[in-house]
Formats: C-alpha cells, structure tokens, sequence
C-alpha cells in the first residue's frame, strides 16, 4: 500500500487530483485549501524522498509504463537516482516559497492551483522519456509561468510575462515544429528510441528538426543574447516566483537538455561556445547592474550557462558519476543559493543594491545573507567550491586550457559583483529608515544555509577528502560564536586559550618549513591576540572570524593535497577580509582586498588544475613529477601569492586595507597574514623549483622584488597616514622577501624565512605600538602627534626597538637579514639587484625617521599633554617581541641555524657556523661579538657624559624653550616639522612613484564595466527585439 | 500549368506548404507587427500553420483512417494513415488555445494597466 | 680574557690616534682654507681647545632621557665603526674587531651614530633639526647608491667581503689598488664621499651660513664637545675604509697619514671651487653620473677584470 502511494506516477495524480479538488473544496473552507495544497506539495517531496533513499542504495530506477503497453508505444516516465534527487531539491524550493508566498498566493485558489499544477509540469518534464509527452508538460509549466508571473498585475511584471510568453511559445513552436519531423523520420516519440535510431535522422529534414528542438530547449535554458525576457521576468515577477523560475524551471530544462544532448553531437562544441559566451557575456553585464533581482538573474543565467558548459565539455569524458558530482555541486549550490538570495530579496523589498545598508545591524540576516553569497562565489565549504575545483582537474586533464580560463574569468567577475554587494551591505548609513533592524522571518534561509552546508559536507565527503581538518575551523568558529554576548576581554582571552592548545597540535604535526612557518604564523597570531584584549567594546563576531583565520592558516600549514591547500587558502582569505570589516569599516579598500584574492585564488587553482592534469593525483609530494608548462604553473602561483603578500602593481589593496582596519587586526595582518603568502612561495618553490630549468621567471621575480622593495619604501617616505606608512613599509618588506626567495639557493631562502621571521618581530611590535598611540589620540594622522615619548616612553621604546631593527642597523636581528641579503645576492650573481636593495633599505631610513619623529619627538600637541601609556594589554605582547628580538640578535644561531636546516632538504647549506661566528663564501658576521662590542662603544661615551653631566644641577626645560633665532613659537602645529616632511625627496624622486598601477586597476575595472555596458545593448527591453534574436538565433544554429 | 502541377502533388503536400505559409505569416507578423493583439493573432497563425504541417506528416495518399476493423486488419501497416500525429494535433491545439488565452488575458491586463496595446510600450525594464 | 683586554687596550689606542689625527686635519683644513681666503685662520691645537672647553662648560637644562642620549649614540656610531675596521694592514695592534664582522657591516654601522643623533636632536623639539636631519637622510640616500655599487663592485672583484683581505688583495705594488683595477668603481665610490664628508657642494644639510642654530647650537657644552670627537673619528674611519677599500690600505702610520689626507683633500679642494646644491638636486645629482659609473664599474669587474 505504501508502496502504491509512492509511486511515481502518484506525482502528476496527485498534482491534478487536488489541483481539481482546491477549487471545490475553497468553497467551503478557506483554511483547509491551504493544508490539502502543501499536503500534495510534501506528498511529491516525501516520494522523491523515498526515490532518492532507494536509488541512492542501489536500487534500479523505476520506469513507469502508462496505458499498458510497453514503450516505444507508450509513454513512459523514467524514476531514477537524478529524477528523485531533482524532484526533491525543486519541491523542496516549491514547499518553500509556497509557504513564503502564502499570503500572495491563498488569496486567489487559482494561484495555488496553478502552483500545483506548475511543479506537476517541472517534474513531470524531469521524469517523461516521451518527447511529445516533453511537450505538453513543457507548455503546462510554461503556461504557469507566465500567469504567475503577472498574478499581481504589477505593471513591470506584465511586460516581462508578455515578453516571455513571445519568447515561450516561439520556443515551443520551434520545439513542436522539430519534434514533428523527428518523428517523420524516425518513427517514434521516445527519446531513447529516437537516440537509438538517429542514423534514421538524416537530410535537410532531419538538420531542420534537430536545430529547432536545440533552439526551443535552449531559448528556456536563457543563452546570450536571447534571454532579455527571462531577464525581465526575473527583476519583475513576484520573488519566490522569480526563485522557482531560477531554479526549479531551470532545473527541469537542464535535466531535458541532459537527456536529449546525445541528439545534439554535432552541436556539441557551438553549445559549449553559446554556454561559455553567455557565462562571461552575462557576468560582464552583471557588474553594470544595480537592481538586485535582475542582478540575482544575470548572476542566474550564468550559472546555468556553467553547468552546461561543464556538461558539454565534460559528457563522455569523465565517467557519470563524475559529472553528476560537478554538475550535481554546481546545481545544488545554485538552488539552495540562488533561491534563498531571492527570497530575501522579496523579504526585504529593496530593490537597489545601494538600499542594501546597515545589514551588521542585523547580525543574523547579514550572517546568512553572507554565507549565501559565498556559496554563489564559490568559496568552501559550500558545495560549488568543491564542484568548481573538481570540474577545473577534470577540464585540464582532457586539455581544455581556454575554457578553463574562460570559467576563471567568468567567475572573478560574477564575484566581484556579489562580492560588491555583500561589501556595501556591511556600510553603515545614516539614515531613518534603512538603520533600525530587520525583522523578517529566517526560517527558509536558516534551511537553505543549513543544507548549504551539509550539502558541501557531503560533496567533500563524496570527493573522498578527509573532512576533520577541513570542517574543524568552521565548526570551531562557529562554536565561538555561540558565545558572543560575552564581553570583548573573555572572548579574546577564550580565543587566545583555544589557539594555543591548537597551535600546539599542529605543530607537534609539522616538520621541515612548514614548522618553521606554523611556529611563526600560530605562535605569532596567539602573542596578538593577547593584544586585543586593550579594547572594551565586545567586538561581536571578530573573534570568531579571528580563530578561524589562525585555524585556516593551521590547515593550510598541514595540507599534504593541493585541495587542502586551495581550502585553507580560500578560507584565510575569506576570515581575513570579513576581519577587515570588524567594528570599523575598511568597506572599499578590503573589497579590493577581497576581489584580488579571488583573482589570485584563480591563479593558484589553475596552476593546481595543471599539475593535476600531468600528475593525476592531489598530492603535493607529487607535483615535481610534472613535465610540462613548468614555468607556467610556476609563474601562476607567483602571481597569485604575489597578490596576497602584496607585490608591485598587486600591492593597491594593502595600503588602505592596512590604514583603515582595527589597530590590533592590521598587526596581524601584517605580522601573520603577509607571511601566509611567503608560505606559499615557498610551497612552489620546494615542490616546482626542481623542475624548471628556465631562469628566467626567477630573474624577473627577484627583480620585481627589488624593485617593490625600491618602490614600497619610497612610498612610504610621502605617506602622511602612520598605518599607511607601515603598510608601504611592509609591502618594501615584502619585496626583500620576495626577492631572496627568488634566488632559489640554500642562503636565499634562509634570508627569505629570516626577514620573514623579522618582519613579524618588528612589524608587529610597531603596528601593536602604534595602536596604543592611536586609541589614545584618536588619529593616524602623524602631523597631528607629536612630542609623545612624555607620555607614552614605553612604546616609544617598543618603536625605538622596532625601527632599529628595521633598518638594519647593528647590532639587532635586522642586520643578519640585510647582510645574509647581500652576501645572498652577490653570490647568486645579482649585483644590481643588490646596490637596488641597498638603495631601498637607505630610502628606509627615512621613512623611519619620519616616523618617530613626528610621533613620539619634536613638539608636542597641546591638547596630548594629559594623554598616558597605551593600555597594559598592548605592551605584554610588544614586552614579548622585544624580548624575542633581543634573543634571536644577541644569538643569530638559535634562529638561523633551524631555518638552515630546514631548507637544507632542498639545498645543499653554505653557511658554516664556528661558535657564534657565521660564514658565508664571501663575507662573515659575529652577531653576538657585534653586539658586544656596540654595547661597549655605546657604554663608552655614555659613561663620560654621565660623569660630565651629573656634577650639576639639571633643570628640565619648557616645550618651547629652544633656540630659535629671533622668533618665539607659541603653538606645536607651527613649530612641529611633520606635514609634507620630505617635500624636496617627492621634488627629485615623487615621479617614481605616481599612482601607476591604481590607474591601471582602475581602467581595467572602468574597460569592464564598459564592456559591460557594450554588451547588454541588445537588451533593449523590447518584446519584438527578442523576438527577432530568436529568429536569428535559429538561423545562425540552423546554418553554422 | 500551375495549377495541373499543384492538383499533381499530393495533398499532404499542399498541407505542408500551407502550413509552413501561415507559420512565416505568422511569424511576419509578431516580428512587425507592435500591437499586442495583432501579435497574438499571429501566434495563432503560427501555432494553426504548426497543426497543418503535423496534420500533412502524418498523412499518407491514398491511405484509409486509422480505424482498425476486420476488413483491414490483415495489411495494418501498408493501408491506414499513421494515426499519432492526429492525435497529438488534438493535444495541441488545446495547449494553444491556452496560450492564447493567457495572451488575451495579458492584453487585457496590460491595457488596464498601461491604457496602451503597443508592445513598444512594455519596455520600461532593459539592460 | 687576556687576549680581550689587549684587543680592547690597542682599540683605544686606534681611537685616541684616530681622534688626534682626525682634529689635526680639520685644523689643518681650516688654516688652509683660511689662508686661501687671505685670512690668518686658527692655530692647529683649536679643535683640542675647542673640545677642552666644552667640557669644561655646564649643563643647565635638559629635554630629556633621548636628548642625552642623541650624541652619545652619534659617539658610539663613529667608535663602533672604527671598530669594525682594521685600520693599519697587517698590524695585529691597529687590526680592531674587524673579524666581527665585513664590509656590509661597516656600511650599515655607519648609519646606528646618524640614527641615534636624529632621535635625539628630535627630542629637542627644534624644528630645524628635524629640517637638518630630514635633508641629511634625503641626501645620504642617494649617495649611497653609486658607494653601493662600488662597493659590490670591489667585493666581486676581490671575491670577499672582508676587508683585510680587500687590503691583502691590493698588495704588491700600486698597480694593485682598486684605482687602478677599477677606476669607476672608485670614481663613483669617491663622487659618493663627496656627498658623505658634506662639503659644498652637498653641504645644504647643514646649511652654516643661513641656519645658525639647529643640533649644534642646541646640544652645547659636553654634548657638543662628544659630537665634535666624532667628528673627527667618524672622518678618520670613513678615510680608513677608503683608503682601505680603494688605495691598497696602508702598511704603517706614517702610509696612512699621507693616504687619507690625500684622500681628504678631494673634497676639500671640490668644496672650495664649487656653490652648493639644493637637497633635491643633489638627491638627482647621485643617482645620475655616479651611479652609472658605479654600474659601468659592475659591468668592468664582471666583463673586463675577471675575465
């Protein structure tokens, strides 16, 4: 009996029983029309729910044989794994918006019946194996598209249902008009008979009949440029409608178009063409858009575009289940997503992207409103990540490089528009009506995220990725997350707590560099959250963000597979810049942030994608085994850890990013994050350094190198901003970095890890000096300090100790970088690149006296004289850096000797070590006799002065009690020298460093943009116009 | 002469000719044509040339209906015009007829709405 | 232990030498600029008087623990690298700490005195000596470039960084020296010392004639008198490191003596012919001709001299 009632068949029974059974029933009691119509929409759910349990066991698919005789004579609908899973995913979305639209919809029993009726016509398109029977299910749901598109006699709503009914039924005229003739020639209607028998398909008849069915199937599957209608009607239809469009509908036609493609052979590669056009074609106009819901269809029409990209490229190539995995991920994810964006885009009823404001007010609308977002995007652990990674291996394994491009290019865009939007979501307004909280009911998004998240979980699980390390971050965070209301102390004394039991697995697990780095990057970050405790504010949702950053760089840390190292990646990359937008709003800077992160998660992910082709398998060890295009890939993680670490004309982000976050999270930024591409340089050099005989690549990068190192500090000596000037020091930084391990030998990486190891110290004891400097001032602004080593001496000491290190003046841990730099340089052969890294590091000196002097010397500001120390919480961990800096410089051994070690698995060492002596083959250094003998001649001169010096009575004088020929300065701001400190260096040097690659990003985005709008000309909003590309459309199919 | 040669040809192929002539008017006329209902009648043009060109492919000369008794039962096959097409003709011009009359019911509202019948006028929402 | 305190007693034999010396040549310097301009001049013992006197002088006022210490790390800049260089070849007793550490040691030595001395004339509050110290930077930026380059130059052509075996490498006779191997490579280092002695044309920095105060009027008495020792030593070991560097070091005193004054004399002579550069003009004098020379001196040492 049960059995009876979930049989398929049920599905359309049910659907039409009580799609007649409503109206009767209405008459008598209102109420009871509501619970038979989702009575019937969860009896469709609970048989594709019985459908999939079977299938997924193993069962054979169901075929349902209708009037008793077998097909080809009959109609027969087919019930298999694919059918019940699209089945319950589309009613499942059906159920959903229903219960959404439920006011809109129960007014008029019409509506509901039409509901019903229209998720009878998507599965019953899912299910028939019958092209005519196609037919008829295809005009069911097609005639109540269109009514229910306009059901709410919205004037915008009308045209675009007229337009889409020009469209529909020309589509449905091609569709009968080539089913006909396929008929004539093959005698039949069942699609596997006619597959069977298409030699029978032959002639102009037979072309004629393939190209109109092709045309009719993919006017509904919404290819460029003939999908302005579905456009239309995704901006104007009522919201859940436009998700069940979106979705659902679209659902059914890419499962048709799956089922009739073996038909379409001939047309297989111009499909692929049309598909990928419309992906990159669509993602361009999408930037240009700004009203949310035609946005969410552009972002609609792409996806659907990829997923038959990834079938036509991919079908016959890789084996069903395979496919069904990426096309599967691909599709999931767009349902879940796509249809929850639109029901909250309906929720909210905002209908502009700029309305889209003030969201952190609402915290939990924002969280699911991001994760959302993120699935769209493709980020883990959301089920496209997993499908877009698996189709990127399979494409580069059967060679289709320029689709692979295309799919990246196609998805940077898609992202920065969505990306925008969540960006602008986070902006605070001023404004009456946008400020209060939003009040809306979650419910469906909670669903919809939920399965997002599971849905991902069982992809991966699927792919065979050992989970634990990857879903740990998350679930970790979110635990955290559970605690927010506690105040901002606790949580970052939890955070901190957690971390380093954390930090200390991990580490027990790592060895070679990679521990070198955990030890660094873990260790690192623990010491600066210690620092975040100076705040009082319970800074909601930023250390939940923070433990996920620090566990996404400890499963970056652990990868052994290049997907675990894309995860980690992504994720670090996705925690950093939500970071970024804690408490105060870096909004523009970190977009910038975020979308050249993408673009350099694409390079990685491409370069992975190739070494997979060669090596067939995920494994890093694997990856020196490759042959081919080394240099390639070599350059494309280049240039994706350059991005990251902020290299010449990648660095655009960093400044303002740097400038405009919280004091204490720009510390780690810096310290921590930075490093996390040297990491990754690192990671290709040990794995591909082997492989390249082409020098090439590293000459440019070790110039390039330099020359950010040139280019980095010179900025920073015309920055007025403190955060900025540090932020183009650490891109200089960077650039040392960059270029020692460019040099590909034992002491170049060893240089590389050492200033890595530095720039953490003295970056981060600096930025965490600053930040009490500016929460006392308020300002950043170094003009307006002044004269605070009164007040503040401790930190001015913790600048004091950081700047000498910079600069790499002896005897601290700065010079054993600068020195192994040189001696690295020369022995490679590189001597300009050396006299311009000296040159660099002589330019640093300015921006270092800039520095402290017009912040902690010089006059001070009147209004500063009652300022005090920065908060105790902030000195333990400069107390701590300092105290690591006075140990490596008093004894360089103790950390250059592991580092040594370290890279010696790949290099033979060349440093030889006699006591505290270090040799290189060209010079030597005695770090600890250095420092000795500086301690002497420092205490030399000292010592004199203070028997000079004490034998009278001092008096300590007056602000302004100086020597100043004939005038008398009354004011700081007049006698202070900070504004415009090096006018006559930007005179003889500024034209080095104009704006250059700020211009070039932006006409890149501005040539986009344009491109965009050039592109959706031909969606003049005019029904005939569509109408017309149709006809054209068949006619550029029916003769290419 | 031109009228020999067309009573010469079979009928199924004056049908499809026919059928294919309404379907081009049809669709002469939606592209030409900006007012709503004059766009409608030539859907309906285009959905009736469709109907003739299934009516013709199912047709065979000199064949008898599809209408099984003992008399013709033995030769099946080679005497009776193939019924299918007839009946999915049936099918569709149902589904049509609903077309139209969501087309109709669209004119209706959108002249309500607009106070106008020109397909010009509905493109408000582009790009 | 032993060992040490020899080491440490013969360093300050060096300095005191050094520091002698160092005042005598400016003393001499001065006198002979004097009598080129038609005046009597100082006596020679002026800078030792000078230097007496400040000691002499009290201190009243203080602005605070980083204005202290601002010539005290000027001091220990000069002192440090004197330290690092050996001063007489082959001498065990002028041969300093040089085994801490190489040439590169050396050059970023040199900048922990103008470090120091920024911090503290900062303290000061004065504007102008931030306005000094600021054009000073600006200025030894640029001239760093072409010393850089002769530098890696001679480094590569000697194959070691460490200067006594720079020295070692010029012995046996004067067709040995750097000047003769590499004559760009002490054009440019030699153009850079130009800019680092301060002299006109590159002397804008510490502007004498229209900035009458700044770090020298307000450090005074024993802080001006420190400032004024290290003056004479940081001179003295810029000079070694030269003559050690380019000139084939020196073999004994009375070598070393006639070297660097020699060497002191260029920019004393191009000082008095020439008017001073403004600071961006300098900056775009140095990374113009001398930098390309040190580049051509690169390009000399790998194509021509190790060929």
């Amino acid at each position: 009996m049960v059995n009876e009632l979930l049989n398929p068949i049920i599905i359309i029974i049910v659907a039409l029983a009580t799609g007649f059974l409503l109206p009767i029933v209405d008459k008598k009691n209102k109420s009871f029309t509501v619970v038979l119509f989702f009575m019937a929409l969860i009896w469709i759910g609970l048989i594709a729910l019985n459908g999939v349990v079977n299938f997924s066991s193993g069962a054979v698919a169901v075929e349902v044989i209708t009037a008793g005789i077998s097909p080809p004579f009959s109609i027969n609908l087919q019930f298999g794994l694919f059918e019940s899973v699209i089945i319950l995913a589309t009613t499942l979305i059906a159920i959903m918006t229903a219960w959404l639209m439920l006011d809109q919809l129960k007014e008029n029993v019409s509506t509901l019946v039409l509901f019903l009726i229209w998720v009878m016509g998507i599965d019953g398109m899912i299910m028939t194996r019958d092209i005519f029977n196609l037919f008829i299910f295809i005009e069911i749901t097609a005639i109540c598209s269109f009514v229910l598109t306009g059901f709410n006699h919205n004037s915008n709503a009308l045209s675009a249902g007229f337009k889409a009914i020009i469209a529909g039924t020309l589509a449905s005229s091609f569709f009968l008009l080539g089913v006909m003739f396929l008929y004539y020639q093959t005698g039949t209607l069942n699609i596997d008979d006619m597959v069977n028998n298409q030699s029978l398909i032959t002639g102009v008849i037979g072309h004629a009949a393939l190209v109109m069915v092709l045309t009719g199937v993919l006017i509904e599957l919404k290819p460029y440029p003939i999908n302005g209608w579905a456009l239309d009607v995704y901006q104007s239809a009522p919201s859940g409608i436009a998700a069940m469009m979106s979705v659902s509908v679209s659902a059914a036609y890419l499962f048709v178009f799956y089922k009739l493609l073996p038909l379409f052979q001939a047309w297989v590669p111009m499909i692929t063409l049309i598909a990928g056009l419309t992906f990159v074609v669509s993602n361009f106009i999408g930037l240009k858009q700004t009203v949310v819901k035609r946005l969410l269809g552009y972002s609609s029409v792409a996806q659907i575009a990829l997923i038959i990209m990834a079938i036509t490229l991919l079908n016959g190539k890789v084996s069903v289940s395979l496919l069904a995995l990426i096309t599967g991920g691909l599709f999931l994810n767009h349902l879940l997503a796509k249809s929850a964006l639109f029901w909250l885009a309906g929720m909210l009823n905002k209908t502009h992207v700029a309305q889209w404001t003030n969201l952190k007010k609402s915290p939990v609308v924002l969280f699911l409103f991001g994760c959302l977002l993120a699935a769209l995007v493709g980020l883990p652990p959301f089920p496209a990540f997993w499908a877009k990674w698996e189709l990127m291996m399979q494409l580069a394994t059967h060679q289709q490089h320029g689709w692979m491009l295309l799919v990246l290019l196609g998805s940077l865009l898609e992202a920065v528009y969505l990306l925008r939007w969540f960006s602008g979501s986070l902006n605070d307004v001023k404004d009456e009506e946008s400020s209060s909280p939003i009040r809306i009911n979650t419910v469906t998004l909670w669903l919809s995220t939920v399965a997002l998240f599971v849905s991902g979980f069982t992809i991966s699980h699927l792919m065979g990725v050992s989970i634990t390390p990857l879903f740990a971050p998350i679930l970790a965070a979110l635990f955290l997350l559970l605690f927010d209301e506690l105040t901002g102390k606790t949580k970052a004394g939890i955070t901190c707590v957690i971390a380093v039991f954390y930090s200390y697995d991990i580490l027990l697990h790592l060895t070679g560099i990679n521990w070198i780095f955990g030890l660094m990057l873990l260790m690192g970050s623990c010491v600066f959250i210690l620092g975040s405790m100076y705040r009082d504010e319970q800074r909601r949702g930023y250390f939940p963000l923070l433990l996920l950053l620090i566990m996404s760089l400890g499963t970056l840390l652990q990868a052994k597979t290049s997907l675990n190292f894309f995860y980690g990646w992504e994720l670090m990359t996705m925690s950093s810049y939500l970071l970024m937008n804690c408490g105060k709003n870096a909004l523009k800077s970190s977009f910038i942030y975020l979308i050249f992160s993408m673009g350099a998660a694409y390079f990685i992910l491409f370069a992975f994608a190739l070494v997979f082709a060669q090596t067939g398998t995920i494994q890093l060890d694997a990856m020196n085994t490759i042959s081919q295009y080394q240099t390639l890939i070599f350059a494309c993680f280049m240039i994706g850890f350059l991005i990251k670490l902020g290299g010449l004309g990648f660095h655009v982000w960093l400044p303002g990013v740097y400038s405009e976050t919280e004091d204490d999270y720009t510390a780690i930024l810096s310290g921590v994050v930075s490093k996390v591409g040297v990491f990754g340089l690192l990671m290709a050099g040990t794995h591909l350094g082997q492989t390249i005989n082409d020098e090439m690549v590293f000459y440019v990068l070790g110039w390039l190198g330099v020359i950010t190192a040139l280019l980095g500090a010179l900025m920073a000596v015309f920055q007025e901003d403190v955060k900025k000037l540090l932020a183009y020091s650490s891109i200089g930084q960077m650039g040392y970095i960059v270029a020692c391990f460019a040099l590909m030998n034992h002491l170049g990486w060893v240089t590389a890890m050492y200033l890595s190891v530095n720039h953490l110290l003295y970056k981060g004891l600096i930025f965490l000096a600053i930040a009490g400097v500016i929460y006392r001032t308020q300002t950043t602004l170094m003009y307006k300090m002044g004269g605070l080593l009164k007040n503040m001496p401790m930190s001015f000491f913790s600048a004091l100790i950081g700047i000498i290190a910079i600069s790499g003046v002896p005897p601290l841990l700065g010079f054993g970088g600068k020195w192994m730099l040189y001696n690295a340089m020369i022995e490679k052969g590189w001597y300009f690149q050396a006299g311009m890294a000296f040159f660099a590091s002589a330019i640093a000196f300015l921006y270092l006296f800039r520095f402290i002097h017009t912040v902690f010397l010089g006059q001070r500001k009147s209004e500063h004289k009652e300022l005090v120390e920065a908060p105790f919480s902030l000195l333990i961990p400069q107390v701590l850096l300092i105290i690591a800096i006075m140990v490596f410089s008093l004894n360089a051994k103790w950390l250059i000797q592991p580092l040594s070690d370290a890279v010696a698995v790949y290099y033979p060492s060349t440093l030889t070590w006699t006591g505290t002596f270090l040799q290189t083959s060209q010079g030597y250094w005695d770090g600890y006799l250095v420092m000795n003998v500086v301690t002497g001649v420092f205490l030399l001169p000292l010592i004199i002065l203070l028997l000079v010096s004490t034998t009278t009575k001092i008096q300590k004088v007056k602000q302004f009690n100086i020597v100043y020929a004939a005038e008398r300065p009354d004011k700081p701001e007049t006698t202070h020298v900070a504004y415009n400190f090096y006018a006559f260096y930007e005179k003889a040097l500024g034209f080095w460093v104009k704006p250059r690659a700020t211009q070039f990003w932006n006409s890149v985005a501005e040539w986009s943009h344009t491109m965009g709008s050039a592109c959706r000309i031909l969606y003049t909003g005019n029904g005939q116009t569509y109408a017309s590309l149709i006809v054209l459309f068949f006619v550029i199919i029916y003769f290419v | 002469m031109v009228i020999e040669n067309i009573l010469q040809t079979p009928l199924s192929n004056i049908v499809l000719i026919t059928g294919f002539f309404l379907f081009t008017i049809g669709l002469w006329g939606v592209l030409t044509h900006s007012n709503i209902i004059r766009m409608i009648i030539g859907f309906s043009l285009i959905s009736t040339g469709i109907h003739l060109v299934m009516i013709s492919i199912g047709y065979l000369t000199n064949k008898t209906a599809p209408i099984i008794n003992d008399e013709i039962k033995s030769e099946l096959l080679t005497s009776v015009v193939d019924p299918v097409p007839s009946a999915l003709v049936l099918t569709s011009i149902v589904i049509s007829l609903g077309v139209t009359a969501v087309m109709l019911s669209y004119a209706i509202q959108i002249h309500q709405t607009k106070k106008t019948l020109s397909i010009n006028d509905c493109s408000e929402m582009k790009w | 232990m032993e060992y040490w305190i020899t080491k440490i007693a013969y360093y300050l034999l060096t300095v005191s030498i050094v520091m002698v010396y160092g005042l005598l040549l400016s003393a001499v310097i001065a006198k002979t600029m004097a009598r080129v301009q038609g005046r009597v001049g100082i006596p020679l013992y002026q800078p030792f008087i000078d230097i007496m006197k400040n000691f002499g002088n009290r201190t009243a006022i203080s602005h605070g623990i980083m204005f202290y210490l601002g010539p005290v790390f000027r001091l220990a800049g000069g002192l440090g690298t004197l330290a690092f260089i050996p001063v007489i070849y082959g001498s065990e007793m002028f041969s300093n700490f040089h085994f801490a550490g190489d040439i590169l040691l050396v050059m970023y030595f040199i900048f922990f005195g103008q470090l120091g001395m920024a911090l503290g004339a900062g303290e000061g509050g004065h504007p102008y000596s931030a306005i000094g110290i600021a054009r000073g930077l600006a200025q030894m930026t640029s001239y760093e470039v072409p010393f850089a380059l002769a530098v890696i130059a001679v480094v590569v052509q000697y194959d070691t960084a460490s200067i006594s075996q720079i020295v070692a490498a010029q012995q046996g006779g004067f067709m040995n020296w750097t000047v003769f191997t590499n004559p760009f490579a002490v054009a440019a280092a030699m153009l850079a010392f130009l800019g680092m002695t301060g002299y006109a044309p590159f002397d804008v920095v510490m502007a004498p004639n229209e900035i009458p105060i700044g770090p020298a009027t307000e450090f005074h008495s024993s802080y001006l008198s420190l400032m004024q020792i290290n003056r004479a030593i940081f001179a003295g070991a810029k000079l070694v490191l030269f003559m050690n560097l380019f000139f084939g070091g020196a073999g004994n005193l009375i070598e070393l003596v006639a070297k660097t004054w020699a060497i002191y004399m260029i920019p004393v002579i191009v000082g008095v012919a020439f008017p001073r550069f403004r600071v961006e003009q300098s900056v775009r004098f140095f990374l113009k001709i001398p930098t390309l020379i040190g580049v051509l001196a690169i390009f000399y040492v790998q194509y021509i001299v190790l060929k």
